[in-house]
Order: C-alpha cells, then structure tokens, then sequence
C-alpha cells in the first residue's frame, strides 16, 4: 500500500440549474487571454447534447482515453512508435471548428455610425482572422436542448439506442458542468512526447508545465474528456490548473467558489497508489467503479494513514482527509459516480446524478416516484456514469428518494417507511450535506501548500503564468 | 571578400547557431514550440506536411553523404563518377521533388488561410524566404550541373573538401574560388540558414530528435513535487 492524497470534486447535479456562473468565472480568471478565446477550462453542457467540442464522447472517432489490449493497458491513440508517427501529423487532433471560431462584435458601429433610418447593428468579427465572420456554432450550442437534430447525435442516446427517448411526451435534459477530471490515470501524461504533463504528488492536480510543453498536442486527443486545449498563439497545451494558486492557500477552485445551485464540493481523499494500474485494467468496464472505490481508503485507519505518512502526506492534508465531505459521498454513501469509467483515466471529478419529474406515463399512478419511473431514462444516466450499469443508478437514485421521504415524513409529522438502508439520522446527515450543502461543509481543504503570502502573490499579479518571457512567441 | 565568406562567416554562423541555440534554450524555453498550426488549418496539412518533411530529411541525408564521404573513398570501393552521379541524382531529385512539392503545398495553405495569415510571424516570414532561396539554388544548381550547363564543375573536389576543412578549423577558401554563383548562393543561404535557426520556429528540430527517446525511455504517469 502506498497511501497519496488527492484533491477531488464532487457535484450533485440534483441541484445543477445551468447557469453557467462556473464557466464564466473560470474563463475570468483563466481564459480570456488571446490564443486561448475559445478554451472553456469549465464549461457546462445539456444532456442529451453533443456537447463541447462536437462528440467529445465518441473516441471511436477521437481515439481518446486508454484500452486493455492483452491484458496491457494502452492508449486508444497507439503504441509509443505509432505515435511517433503522428507528431507529423496527428489524424485525431481537434482542431479550431470542432469547437467553435471565437467571435466578438463591432461595438463601436453603435457609436460612430451616422445617424441613418435604422438602428446600428454591432456585426459578429472573428477572433482570430478579424474578419467578418458568420457564427456557424458557439459554445453551448445545444443549450437546453436547443437544435433538435445535433441533440439526436448524442453518442449515450445511440447507445441506449431507445426510439423513446425523444419522444415529445418524455423528453428529458440535464446538465453536465465539466472541467479537468485530474485523473489517477490521466492519458494526457501519457501521451505528451515531451513529458511536459505531470500530476503532483501532494494533491493530484494534474499540470501541463509551460516551459517543458513543445506543442506536439498529442495530449488533446488523448484526453477522452477533451479538457486539454491547444492554445494556437503560444503554441502550447493548456488546462484546468484545478485553481492550483487558490488550493495551496486552502480555497476552492473559482468554479465551486462561485457555484450559486452550492452543488460543488471539495476535499481531500487518500488513494493506494499501488492499486492504480490493476483498477484501470479491470477487464469489465461496469467494474471500474467499484474498482475505483476500492483504490480509495478509509482516512481514519491507523494503517492508512501510517502509510499516508511514510509517503510525506502532511497532517494537514491527513486531517482534512478526515472530515473529507467527497469522501462521505463517494465512499460513505455511494452517491456520487465518476464521469464515463469506461474510458479508464479513473477521474477524480465525481458527480451525484440527477433525480428528475416523473415520466408520462408513469404519471397518474404515483405520487412519489420510484427511481425508474424518472424522465431521465436510466439506461441514460448509466452510459454516462458506470459504463452501462444500471443496478448502481438505481441503487443511487433511491438513496436520494429515500432521504426525500424520510425528510418529508419529518416535516408532515408521519412515521418515516421501514425496510430503509440507513437510520434517519444518517438520512438527516445526508440531507444536510446535500441540500443545505453549507459553504463550510461543503469544502475542506488543508491550507499550507503554499509558501508565499497573499501580499507576496499579489506582488506577482500579471508576471506568472502563461505570459511568454523572452518575446520568442 | 571571399576571405571572409569561406573563411570567417562559417565560423560566425556555426557560432551562432551553437551558442543562440543554447541561449534560447535558457532565456525563452516558454517559446519553443513546434508552433503546429493543425489546429488551425487541419486537412491541408495532412499530405504536405509528409512531403515536406520526408523531403528534408532525404535532402539532408544526402548532403552528409555528398559533403563528408570524400571522394577517395568512394573512388576506393570502386564506384565510378558517372555510378555516383546516378545514385547521387537518384535519391537528390525525387527529394528535391518532395521538399519543393510540400514547400509549396504548406505555403499555399499558410497565406492563402486568413486564419493562418495570422498566425505567421516575422519570423517564420523570414524563415520561409531563406529556405526558398536555399531550396531554389539547391535544387537548381543540382540539375543544371547534371545536364552539364555549369561546365564539368565537380562539387566533391571543390565544396566538399572546403566543407571538411572547414571543419578542420584551416579553411581552405582557395577552394571556392572557381564554385560556380549559384553554388555559392546557396551555401550562403545555408549558413543564413543557421545564423536565424536560434530565433525561429526551426528549433524544433531539436526537440524532434529528443521527443522519440523522452517518450519510448520515460512511463506512463509522471509525477513531480509542486
């Protein structure tokens, strides 16, 4: 057993309203710089969609994450030598239309222009060519389901394959809010030929460095999440930093900060690291999960945490490993399940996934449904979040229908169901955690990474990051 | 003049090449890039940029046969001049073919694009005007010296062994004196080549001969202290 601490998210799309504060404040703070207009570090996509950039979830066509070929674990994207080969040319790279062409408007013709019988109109320009351009498709194109016919291209619909799931009646949606995964077996490092990606032992975020990235952006293909991005002024890869500045002084990532439906939660769980490579390789892909849940350990065992301390996880980590709330989650509870298992980079961005109305049919017969009378089918919610198995969403679902009933007998002064799987106290503890979902308890992170001051890091506004010393850009 | 042509900008060249290659390295590694522009311009690449670069390679291999094997050794192992010359222009003309035919493709697509307009620096824009003269007199002196048009000039007695004397640190610049212009011009171009490699996007070569042993040496997962 070799114990290392990870860093780790969980959002409980029960709550998830869409409003896309999170990709806002990310691209604030992270992205609004040129070369890197149209990179969304989070962004925040309605299920069924195709999502950002077109099918990321179709690796048939982008060859993104690993695969288990003899009882090897490799990367969908070829042997090291057959990759060599792509550095050329890589024939599964994204590339500027798979996202969109970034776009701001003539605002000043609102201005300058003469006075005339109709209103001025400030007319789309590109980002990169400055030109007129015609917008074609944007982020959140398919926003709320908007453009029937995309939405219908959903990878996890045709999968399912179910003629229903679109009918008029039944029609259903979600959100998916989405930033790096920061994976325990992230196939971007694998895949960079420079060895420019790394994930840091002290808490897990995975990090591209600056000056070791070549820009042979054979990480963006790679990573079946597409969360790495080709920054085509610098000509490097970037990614979701995790708001490492923000980690190392004790602070959430902008995202969860910001987060107004509070479904995000941070904190810290302990992982054997030994484990890693056998849980990726587990030949069934509806196992991964419980595989995953296995690789993470119980922070209050002596023998973990002797092992956390022979491997340098320092006591503040230890403590906040503890009181984790994601632990509580993923492994206390079993709510939250991670984003495509099959892809097998273990992600370590977890999501709670959503109750939803009742289905049409289903709808005179009950007054509290039960998790497979829900809109949102559940063959559904298993292609995005265990590979296709169905027992774990129903088993999820429930425990949030139940914490629901139990809480509703409270209010209206009945006697709470038998035959529960917890007590109500666990139920009222979930339901704190989840609906209440204070600020405090939702986010426990140790501080002290950092060495330097808040004044100190001010002092180094504007001077760090992926500004280009030496003017060779 | 020619002096200081053969005999002392060789060593200012190589000079640069070596110390702003290392320079660079230092100062501005955040710079040094591939500068791929797939991204931007995808499908025009695909078949161009193999052209391209097989071409220089094959080019490339063939000036270190031409320049460093003397020409007593291949005389040695008994292949006559005329059988070097075919083997010569049989591997130099289909190279020369490739590298100009891709050399030609990625310009088209580079500033016919206006996304790629915009991704073009100064730099490149120089990069791309010395390689072209160096491609056109490269290729050009090739074939005119093959149909006989530059006179029975031999460039294994005269450029190749200025080359290696030059290496040699005791150039010998009495050897140039009778290289035809375009001969001339396009050794000029090579060391105009090597003065701007520091401070163009041509420093990736370097890292191309790094990334294949950093990749096939290193595992899978990486992980570092903060």
């Amino acid at each position: 057993m070799r114990i290392k601490a990870q860093v780790c998210m969980v959002m409980n799309l029960d709550k998830c309203i869409g409003c896309h504060t999170c990709s806002i404040t990310c691209k604030n703070v992270w992205t609004n710089r040129p070369g890197a207009e149209y990179m969304y570090f989070n962004n925040v996509e309605t299920k069924p969609g195709i999502g950002y950039p077109k099918n990321w979830e179709d690796q048939e066509k982008w060859k993104g994450g690993w695969e288990v070929d003899g009882g090897e674990l490799v990367l969908k994207s070829g042997s090291k030598l057959g990759r060599l080969l792509k550095l050329f040319y890589h024939p599964e790279q994204p590339e500027m239309d798979d996202y969109y062409e970034p776009w701001t408007y003539d605002y000043e013709t609102l201005i300058t222009s003469p006075r005339k019988k109709h209103q001025p109109v400030a007319r789309p320009r590109s980002l990169i060519s400055q030109r007129r351009m015609e917008i074609k498709w944007g982020p959140n194109w398919n926003d709320d389901l908007a453009g029937g016919d995309d939405v219908r291209q959903d990878i996890n619909l045709k999968k399912i394959g179910e003629e229903i799931a679109l009918e008029f009646n039944d029609i259903f949606m979600k959100y998916l809010p989405r930033n790096c995964n920061h994976c325990l077996n992230p196939a971007c490092v694998a895949a960079c030929p420079s060895g420019a990606i790394y994930k840091r032992e002290e808490d897990g975020v995975v990090l591209v460095s600056q000056d070791i990235c070549r820009g042979w952006r054979h990480c963006v293909p790679a990573c079946p999440y597409k969360k790495i991005y080709y920054n085509w002024k610098t000509n490097k890869a970037e990614k979701c930093t995790f708001c490492y500045p923000r980690l190392e002084n004790g602070l959430p990532t902008v995202c969860t900060d910001t987060c107004v439906g509070r479904i995000r939660y941070m904190g810290v769980l302990l992982y054997d690291m030994n484990g890693v490579a056998d849980a990726a390789k587990t030949s069934d892909p509806k196992m991964i999960y419980a595989q995953m849940l296995g690789l993470i350990k119980d922070p209050n065992d002596p023998e973990v945490i002797e092992s956390a301390r022979r491997e340098g996880v320092s006591e503040a980590v230890l403590n906040a490993a503890k009181v984790s709330p994601v632990y509580q989650l993923i492994k206390g509870w079993n709510l939250a399940l991670p984003l495509h298992p099959e892809f097998r980079t273990l992600p370590m961005v977890w999501y709670i996934p959503p109750l939803s109305p009742i289905a049409k049919k289903f709808e005179d017969k009950v007054y509290l449904p039960q998790s497979e009378a829900m809109r949102i089918p559940v063959a559904y919610l298993a292609q995005l979040f265990t590979a296709g198995n169905t027992q774990i969403i129903l088993q999820v679902l429930q425990r949030l229908l139940d914490m629901r009933t139990v809480m509703r007998c409270k209010e209206v002064g009945e006697a709470p169901p038998q035959n529960l799987e917890f007590d109500a106290y666990e139920y009222e503890k979930m339901y704190k955690l989840l609906a209440i979902a204070k600020y405090s308890e939702r986010i426990k992170l140790p501080a002290g990474l950092q060495g330097k001051t808040h004044e100190e890091l001010r002092e180094l506004q504007g001077s760090a990051g992926y500004v280009c010393p030496g003017g060779f850009c | 003049m020619s002096g200081f042509f053969w005999g002392a900008l060789p060593y200012i060249a190589l000079a640069t090449l070596v110390v702003g290659t290392a320079y660079r390295y230092a100062a501005g590694e955040r710079g040094w890039s591939t500068k791929s522009s797939e991204f931007l311009a995808k499908d025009s690449l695909k078949v161009p940029i193999w052209l391209f670069h097989l071409g220089l390679l094959m080019a490339f291999g063939g000036h270190v046969i031409g320049i460093l094997i003397p020409k007593s050794i291949t005389d040695g192992v008994g292949i006559s001049e005329h059988l070097y010359h075919i083997i010569a222009l049989s591997g130099g003309i289909p190279a020369g073919i490739l590298f100009l035919g891709g050399f030609f493709l990625l310009m088209r697509r580079r500033f016919d694009n206006p996304r790629m307009k915009v991704n073009t620096s100064t730099s490149d824009g120089l990069l791309y005007f010395v390689l072209f003269l160096a491609l056109i007199t490269g290729f050009g002196g090739t074939l005119l010296n093959a149909v006989g048009l530059l006179g029975d000039f031999n460039y294994r007695e005269a450029i190749s062994p200025w080359f290696r004397s030059v290496l040699a640190m005791s150039p010998d610049v009495s050897l140039m004196a009778d290289v035809p212009i375009i001969f001339k011009c396009h050794l000029l171009c090579a060391m105009a080549t090597m003065i701007i490699f520091p401070w163009t996007r041509l420093v990736h070569c370097l890292t191309g001969i790094v990334a294949p042993f950093e990749l096939l040496t290193r595992s899978n997962i990486i992980y570092r202290r903060k």
